[in-house]
């Protein structure tokens, strides 16, 4: 339909041969022993990371709406599936009871009715999606219908996760208070504590991650791409070209909350553990740091962003924890007042910075004409 | 100024129109009808409220009071922004407003008439006579060698065109154009001219401008609009209009004062 | 060999010494309840004594009560001295080289000499102790009941009366009636016909129970609540139909005054948090509001100010020891003391503006003056400073909270119609007023403000007229930074200081901003008073604070329904 732009023309192979190492290789080499079984384990904590970023970036990158609830979207998905995980404990709990032992801890004798379906893996599933979803299709129904926008959209999103964080945080809300949901036991019946476990749902995730980039480059590449794009830029413009531009928000909203969750819902078995701390906007935003600095608007930038920056996450955190947020902040910023485009973006960077200096020798004149109701021509 | 019975209904009629921003009456009972078929020419000085009516129109601002009545039986002030659009009344912003970093092509797209819905966003397909239909308006406006160049690295008068392309697109019964030769040169200004009296005829459009010789060129004696503090002051052929007391005394007050 | 006229002088002169020291000490009116009380013992036991120890009612005074009890206690001793006066003793230490003890009159501690001068000593049992005997006791208790009621604050007596009224004994009343006779103080009488009503609820006189009742009922008083229900219970079962009503009756007006406390209550904890979030809020306010920068190391700033408030606080006492990036520095302090404790505060304030403002100025030059017209990447920017401001608070003051101590009267109370107002709440409000003001008077009266206010409102126009709309910015921005600081050096007074303080404030800051309407200082004082209200009322209606602060954020987000602008709306014509 349209040529197409030159920064994707590098992304295609890109995506191919990430999406062959990360399906097919990273396992093989696991299963031949080349990989740790902790390394992998922990790719696959990255690679959730990573399908949340692109979600961001779906939101960020391509519709303009900065969103700090994400981070609330990813951890309610994770919430779902621990609900089913915690039941699934059983009696091997400390307190050997059928109930999760928070709620025998307090003084609980009988499961909470809202309980009882996540005994179902598919009701479990379906949650995944559903609840966070219907967050975001309500909490977003509001803020557009009320064309709440930029900055105010973001401060609106993190209150929400501030607010939601708060009450997760509170035993009475039977989630598991503070420490949340912990001491995984089986999945579908299969031992989380194999790694044979872990490697499947280590394939799992990178199947879909590569499924959701897959879905998101049609998403982008068709018309609501272009509307999308086109919000981003001009929204007002697009209102007065006959689009409906709220509900085109919310409709890739509730879709990047299913993402999110999903992410979520895939790092809950894989991590072991799910609490209130994970729900903060600080969480968020650190996942906002991957997009930027991956490069956003692109498909592989928010990967690139979450594996790489992780990766040095957990290398600085032990070879130099004092320093760790100095450096994560500071190339932040960096970041975002010179590489509007991160990493990914730096060769078109470098392009259109030829081009632009080419160009302004050429037409050096021909600026923006200031706009001015002129005076009338009376001839 | 009623209406006659056995004419064709008015294509847009406002009456009693009144919005005032912080006690500054920017339109002030207002009363404007428009035929199918005509190339109306609104002009007026600074802040005679011109813009404010197009933004009245297209659902930008509400008025405090008074009708706007489309084709003869749609309350155009109960409809928003794109409800507006939808019932094919486009506007060309008086600065030039295209989507910069969308291509020429992607920018009439966007524009093309067809479902606005999120289903037909993701599957619909562009067919063949769209096709040819948009490479039509790609040369109606001179654009055909730029049709993959970002919109945002043309070149003003370009993105004034394109943004008429744009209504064209659309398929617009009501083309509302706003000031479209501000920061053009002497000859792209004509050939605007040109391309609004080709479309004339197949689309209503109302013209905002301050250019006289501009105005001269595309009214031909069609009525043109002077419009004075939100208020009409008087319509007729630009002759008649440019001769009328009271709109040399607005004009020429004016002059004085600023000189 | 010292000449005994020589220890007689220095003897004489160490009396006087000891007299003057006394005479400082002592109260001219203390000196006499002993004396009037060493006059009564020496009287001897009898009516004419009995009769001297009530006419003490006359001239009730606490310390009587201390003076009778030791009388009591039988730690005064009768002394006959050789020429017969009788001196009441109390025995002091033991002289050096005798087996005998020292005396001392009880009237004035001077000692008992004989007529060389020489302390007079005495065997153990050689005297008599001051007797007492039933009919005196009862005088005795007589009296104390009433002298302890009387002490000269008005507040102890207050505190007393009340006090008396516990139990609703009837043989409390005649003290309280005595001294209901004498009192002046408008607010020690209320108290006690306050106590006498309370008592009177159990006198066996029914007309004088119903007129008790009646009383408290009208005064609202709060202790009455309790005895009245149960009264009004009792009198139900012993069919005392016109008690019941009556007791009914006080019961209904002590409640709607309760009501009205609460009410009072609330409002006045919710104009204090409100003001803590305008404090917090209107630093952002200038930042977000007028400029359009979402700083989100704003909690941050407020941070920088509270540490510089730390600091001021070790260096005007002992000092401190830093250790930043594993290098020790030791900033030796003034030891200023207690003085300087109190003092130190004064200068933190300016201190925290100045250099949270500094701060600003620097991050504005580095930073922001780069994302101008870029919000949201001025959001993302200031995030990651954040992140590093706080990492660096974290290596130079540790991770822990640090303790900034507060003014001791920041803990009192104020109370006014049962209704008990904080000093600490005061003190926020007090502040915040204070912060508004200021800030008005800059932003209005100041030419920075007409600056701030022209680049402001059209930045290319403000441009044109000359206006260095570059350094506008940096002041603007600096100021905003500067008035997070104060809020800092506020916050340490009333909360902890640590590496995250700023973080505990920003979303809620956010809110109060975005609520009000951006670009309008009025809309975030009226915001932040309204949040501040909707947050202790739902938390005083629900009685928990973290479904209310959710509530809160809920409301808000529907309240941007209704006016997506804020309270405020501040209008333009430009597109987008």
């Amino acid at each position: 339909m349209t040529k197409a732009p030159a920064a994707s023309k590098i992304q295609m192979p890109l995506l191919i041969v990430m999406a062959v190492f990360l399906v097919i290789v990273m396992p093989l080499l696991n299963v031949t022993g080349h990989i740790e079984d902790f390394t992998l384990n922990v790719w696959g904590k990255y690679l959730c990371y990573a399908i949340m970023a692109v979600s961001i970036d779906l939101l960020w990158g391509y519709t303009g709406l900065l969103c700090l609830g994400q981070a609330l979207f990813f951890t309610l998905g994770g919430y779902m599936m621990g609900m089913h995980l915690m039941l699934m404990i059983g009696k091997l709990g400390s307190y050997n009871s059928d109930l999760p032992d928070f709620l025998v801890f307090l003084g609980h004798k009988k499961l909470p009715a809202f309980w009882e379906p996540f005994y179902s893996f598919p009701f479990a599933a379906l949650m995944v999606f559903l609840v966070p979803g219907l967050l975001a299709l309500i909490f977003g129904f509001l803020a557009f219908r009320s064309r709440i926008k930029g900055v105010y959209f973001s401060i609106l999103t993190q209150a929400l996760t501030y607010a939601a964080a708060l009450l997760f945080f509170r035993n009475e809300l039977l989630m598991g208070g503070n420490n949340g949901f912990t001491d995984f036991r089986t999945l579908l019946g299969a031992n989380l504590r194999e790694p044979s476990t872990q490697r499947v749902l280590y394939i799992v995730t990178a199947v879909l991650l590569v499924a959701v980039i897959a879905g998101c480059k049609w998403l982008t590449a068709s018309r609501f791409g272009l509307i999308q794009r086109a919000i981003r830029d001009s929204e007002n413009r697009v209102l007065f070209s006959g689009y409906a531009t709220a509900n085109f928000k919310l409709f890739i909203f509730v879709i990047c909350a299913m993402i999110a969750a999903m992410a979520g819902a895939l790092y809950v078995p894989q991590v072991g553990i799910i609490n209130p701390g994970e729900m903060t906007t600080e969480r968020s935003l650190e996942a906002v740091v991957w997009v930027a600095l991956g490069g956003r608007g692109t498909l592989v930038g928010p990967v690139v962003g979450a594996v790489g920056v992780n990766a040095l996450k957990s290398w600085a955190t032990r070879a130099y924890p004092d320093m760790w947020l100095l450096i994560l902040g500071g190339a932040f910023v960096l970041v975002v007042m010179f590489m509007p485009k991160g990493i990914v973006g730096i060769p078109g960077q470098i392009r259109d910075w030829m081009a632009k200096s080419k160009n302004r020798r050429e037409n050096k004149k021909e600026s923006d004409v200031p706009e001015s109701e002129g005076e009338i021509n009376e001839s | 100024m009623k209406q006659d019975p056995f004419q064709k209904p008015y294509l847009l009629a406002a009456e009693g129109l009144n919005k005032s921003f912080d006690g500054f009456k920017a339109i002030n009972d207002l009363n404007f009808y428009l035929d199918e078929g005509e190339l109306r020419t609104v002009i007026g000085p600074n802040g005679a409220g011109k813009t404010t009516f197009l933004d009245i129109i297209t659902g930008r601002t509400q008025p405090d009071t008074g009708t706007l009545v489309w084709d003869a039986d749609h309350d155009l002030l109960k409809l928003n922004e794109y409800e507006i659009y939808r019932h094919g009344i486009g506007r060309k912003f008086q600065t030039p407003t295209v989507y910069g970093d969308h291509t020429v092509m992607e920018n009439l797209i966007l524009s093309m008439a067809g479902p606005r819905s999120i289903w037909h966003s993701l599957f619909g397909k562009i067919l063949d006579p769209q096709k040819e239909r948009l490479a039509e308006i790609l040369e109606t406006i001179k654009l055909s060698t730029h049709a993959y160049r970002k919109a945002g690295e043309l070149a003003h008068g370009q993105k004034q065109w394109l943004e008429i392309g744009m209504l064209l697109a659309q398929e617009a019964r009501l083309l509302l154009v706003d000031e479209p030769a501000a920061g053009m040169t002497d000859e792209e200004t004509y050939r605007t001219g040109e391309l609004l009296l080709s479309l004339a005829g197949k689309h209503t459009i109302v013209v905002i401008e301050h250019d006289m010789e501009f105005v001269r060129q595309i009214s031909q004696g069609r009525k043109v609009t002077v419009l004075h503090h939100g208020h009409v002051l008087c319509e007729g052929p630009v002759d008649k209009v440019q001769s009328d007391e009271r709109v040399l005394e607005v004009y020429l007050g004016r002059k004085s004062k600023a000189a | 060999m010292v000449s005994p006229t020589i220890t007689r002088n220095i003897l004489w002169v160490s009396c006087v010494i000891a007299l003057l020291f006394c005479a400082n000490k002592i109260s001219a009116q203390e000196e006499s309840v002993k004396k009037k009380i060493a006059a009564i013992i020496a009287l001897g036991e009898g009516d004419e004594q009995t009769e001297a120890v009530l006419a003490l009612k006359k001239t009730p005074s606490p310390e009587i009560v201390g003076w009778l009890e030791k009388w009591k206690q039988g730690v005064i001793y009768i002394y006959e001295a050789p020429d017969g006066t009788i001196i009441p003793v109390i025995m002091g230490d033991k002289i050096e080289g005798t087996r005998k003890t020292a005396i001392s009159r009880f009237s004035d501690d001077s000692p008992v000499l004989d007529e060389s001068g020489e302390q007079v000593g005495v065997g153990k049992y050689d005297l008599d102790m001051a007797d007492t005997n039933s009919k005196l006791r009862r005088a005795m208790s007589e009296v104390e009941s009433l002298a302890s009621l009387a002490d000269p604050d008005p507040e102890e007596r207050i505190k007393a009366i009340v006090k008396s009224a516990i139990g609703q004994r009837q043989d409390k009343l005649p003290a309280l009636l005595e001294l209901q006779k004498i009192e002046t103080e408008s607010k020690v009488k209320r108290a006690l016909e306050e106590s006498i009503a309370l008592i009177n609820l159990r006198s066996d006189d029914a007309d004088k129970r119903l007129a008790a009742a009646e009383l408290l009922g009208k005064r609202g008083s709060l202790a009455a609540f309790d005895i009245l229900k149960t009264i009004a219970k009792e009198s139900k079962e012993s069919g005392d139909k016109k008690m019941e009503e009556a007791a009914l009756l006080g019961v209904k007006r002590i409640e709607a005054h309760i009501s009205r406390i609460n009410a009072v209550g609330t409002l006045f904890r919710g104009v204090s948090s409100g003001s803590v979030l305008l404090v917090v809020a209107i630093g952002l306010a200038i930042t977000f509001g007028l400029m359009g920068i979402i700083n989100m190391a704003h909690g941050e700033f407020i941070a920088v100010g509270a540490y510089t408030a730390y600091m001021v606080q070790n260096i005007f006492g002992t000092g401190i020891k830093l250790s930043p990036f594993g290098q020790s520095i030791t900033i030796p302090g003034f030891g200023f003391g207690e003085f300087g404790m109190s003092l130190y505060f004064a200068v933190a304030i300016p201190l925290s503006f100045i250099v949270a403002a500094l701060v600003g100025l620097l991050l504005e030059r580095s930073v922001i003056q780069f994302l101008y017209r870029r919000p949201l990447e001025s959001l993302l920017a200031t995030w990651g400073v954040s992140l590093v401001m706080q990492q660096l608070f974290r290596l130079i003051f540790g991770p822990n909270n640090v303790q900034v101590s507060s003014p001791v009267w920041l803990s009192g109370n104020w109370t006014v119609n049962d209704v008990v107002f904080g000093w600490n709440r005061l003190f926020v409000i007090g502040f915040a007023i204070l912060i508004i003001v200021a800030t008005w008077l800059v932003l209005n009266k100041t030419s920075l403000g007409l600056l701030i206010r022209s680049v402001m409102q059209n930045r290319n126009m403000a441009a044109c007229m000359g206006v260095r709309t570059e350094r506008v910015n940096m002041m603007t921005f600096a100021f905003g930074c500067g008035l997070a600081g104060l809020a800092g050096a506020f916050l340490s007074q009333i909360s902890n200081v640590g590496p995250s303080l700023g973080q505990n404030y920003i979303v809620d800051a956010f809110m109060t901003v975005v609520v009000g309407g951006v670009g309008n200082i009025l809309g975030t004082v009226v915001s932040a008073l309204g949040i501040g209200m909707a947050d202790q009322g739902l938390q005083q209606y629900l009685g928990n604070p973290v479904i209310g602060k959710i509530l809160v954020l809920a409301l808000i987000i529907l309240f941007l329904q209704w006016r997506p602008q804020g309270l405020f709306v501040t209008r333009s014509r430009s597109l987008d």
